[in-house]
């Protein structure tokens, strides 16, 4: 997609040239040279300004077509990430660039709202323009709106996903935990590396840290939350006084970490019932409405009824109103056959 | 995730420096995944990895251990030590909060008397019992890992309403509409119904 929008400015133009013609045809020619001119004139920054907006807005169409591009990519990722290989940092890299992406095109959008006020405001423009530039920002807002939708499915997919590969990894580390530790067993000296890599206490949804890189569940927790607190290496004889010493330090430090992951969560959590509560207060309103919709319908209809209830009654128990009937027909024959007779 | 046994240990300053063993003072295992046969040798063998690692923590403070596919966790608090064999997914913190919830309750219930104890003490301890089996399940040891479950749990379902709020909210939209075009309708109804109550009011 080039552009969102064709730019139409030339034909509109060849088009009040020839209606111009037209008019200025019984004037003398030198005069119509000059209102040309001034016209002309005032034509140019016009236009410049128009296709400003439009090339802003096409600017703008064509990074929310990239951006959900990316994102139907990154859905697909997320997908078919299995349990092994993980295309976890690509994953993270393309979430980050989609959100800057967003937020850069949540910027532009409302730099061209306020670009469109500032012409309704100039106040020399036809309402035609007025009413296609908000539904252009109307447009254009509305399939953010849908790619930040899409973004959120994707990102919500992939919790589900890493979720159901942890606990299928829980499953299966149970059984191959026998196996792992006889590697160790041969090399002690190489154990303190991979462990020290995967020391980085394992951090929220987003960002999942290097501990599967190893491919041996060693201290992959449960939970992402978990702070990993590998013990030192392993044998009874190795003297173990200064690795103690770090061993208390990541005690606390591992408290203080999940302390401060919790903390984090109840702020989020108080976040969405705020958000939560809001959402049900404009939807208290709309029932408002509704109810009062529905008592005015029945009213109407109570009063139609009434009225034809009345109708009813009245046509159906009215001697009187047949006698009145005939009498009038009859009336009718008699002046008919007088005049005629 | 599982806790094969749990230990309450003497160690005095002296039994790191003159080589004695540490004392057991409680002594609680669950040896049922080893074969009849073995369970008893097994028993022996973790009883014995227990009292040397306890025999080489130093006072006051936690030493992990790993021995083959088991880790050994030990606290060592003013010569009272406590003693955790788990394997390797139990996470570190909920053992030691585990071994801490332990230790306040040996010292609730007996006291110092065991301080004046120079032999294996071969009484069981129920708390001890009912605690290995109450713990394998690292959630219960560690709050602050159940409260993150808790939470996380809590914000999944707080998604899940959210978004059945703005289901709501949609469908609210479309009764808003309907009702306002019922209530259009309706007084065309009653206009017509009025008409045509009219043209007979005058006969």
């Amino acid at each position: 997609m080039a552009s969102a929008f064709r730019d139409r400015t030339s034909e509109f133009r060849s088009v009040t040239e020839t209606l111009k013609k037209k008019i200025g045809a019984p004037t003398p020619p030198p005069l119509p040279n000059q209102p040309e001119n001034a016209p002309s004139s005032t034509d140019s920054p016009v236009p410049n300004s128009r296709s400003e907006f439009n090339r802003k807005a096409s600017r703008i169409g064509l990074g929310i077509h990239d951006t959900s591009q990316k994102i139907a990519r990154l859905a697909q990722l997320a997908k078919k990430s299995s349990i092994f290989n993980d295309p976890i940092v690509e994953i993270q890299e393309m979430t980050a660039v989609i959100k800057n992406e967003i937020t850069a095109l949540n910027a532009a959008l409302s730099d061209l709202q306020t670009i469109q006020n500032m012409e309704i405001a100039d106040g020399m423009y036809s309402e035609d323009r007025v009413v296609h530039s908000n539904a252009v920002c109307d447009d254009l807002k509305s399939r953010l709106m849908g790619a930040t939708k899409k973004l959120q499915d994707v990102l919500t997919t992939r919790t589900e996903n890493i979720k159901a590969h942890e606990n299928r990894k829980q499953i299966f580390s149970k059984n191959t935990s026998r196996e792992n530790p006889f590697q160790h067993h041969p090399k002690p000296a190489h154990v303190p590396p991979p462990w020290s890599n995967s020391l980085n206490p394992s951090e929220d949804l987003q960002q999942q840290s290097a501990l599967t890189s190893n491919g041996v569940p060693v201290g992959n927790q449960l939970r992402r939350r978990l702070a990993v607190d590998n013990a030192p290496t392993p044998q009874m004889e190795m003297s173990m006084v200064q690795q103690v010493v770090p061993h208390q330090d990541n005690y606390a430090q591992s408290r203080a970490t999940a302390l401060h992951s919790v903390e984090s969560t109840i702020t989020e959590l108080s976040g969405i019932f705020t958000h939560l509560a809001t959402m049900v207060a404009q939807q208290g309103e709309l029932a408002i409405r509704i109810d009062d919709n529905m008592e005015e319908t029945l009213a109407n209809v109570d009063g139609a009824h009434s009225s034809l209830l009345r109708h009813l009654n009245r046509i159906s128990s009215n001697r009187w109103l047949l006698i009145k009937i005939f009498a009038i027909l009859i009336f009718f024959l008699m002046i008919f056959i007088f005049f005629v007779a | 995730m599982k806790i094969t046994a749990l230990f309450v240990l003497k160690c005095n300053a002296t039994t790191t420096t003159d080589g004695s063993d540490p004392l057991i003072l409680a002594n609680a295992t669950d040896v049922s995944q080893f074969g009849y046969f073995q369970r008893s040798s097994v028993r022996e063998f973790i009883v014995f990895i227990a009292r040397t690692v306890a025999k080489r923590t130093p006072q006051g403070q936690r030493q992990s251990v790993q021995h083959e596919e088991y880790k050994v966790h030990a606290y060592n608090r003013n010569g009272l030590c406590a003693l955790g064999v788990m394997d390797d997914h139990y996470p570190v913190r909920s053992a030691f909060s585990l071994l801490n919830k332990v230790m306040d309750e040996y010292q609730k219930s007996f006291g110092e008397s065991w301080r004046t104890v120079d032999k294996d003490s071969t009484q069981s301890w129920p708390f001890l019992d009912e605690a290995l089996i109450k713990f394998q399940d690292p959630h219960e040891a560690d709050k602050l890992l159940k409260i993150q479950k808790d939470l996380d749990e809590t914000k999944i379902i707080l998604h899940q309403t959210i978004e059945s709020v703005l289901a709501r909210g949609e469908k609210l939209d479309s009764l808003v509409e309907k009702s306002s075009d019922l209530s259009a309708a309706s007084q065309m109804f009653y206009k017509q119904a009025k008409q045509t109550n009219q043209c007979c009011t005058v006969l």
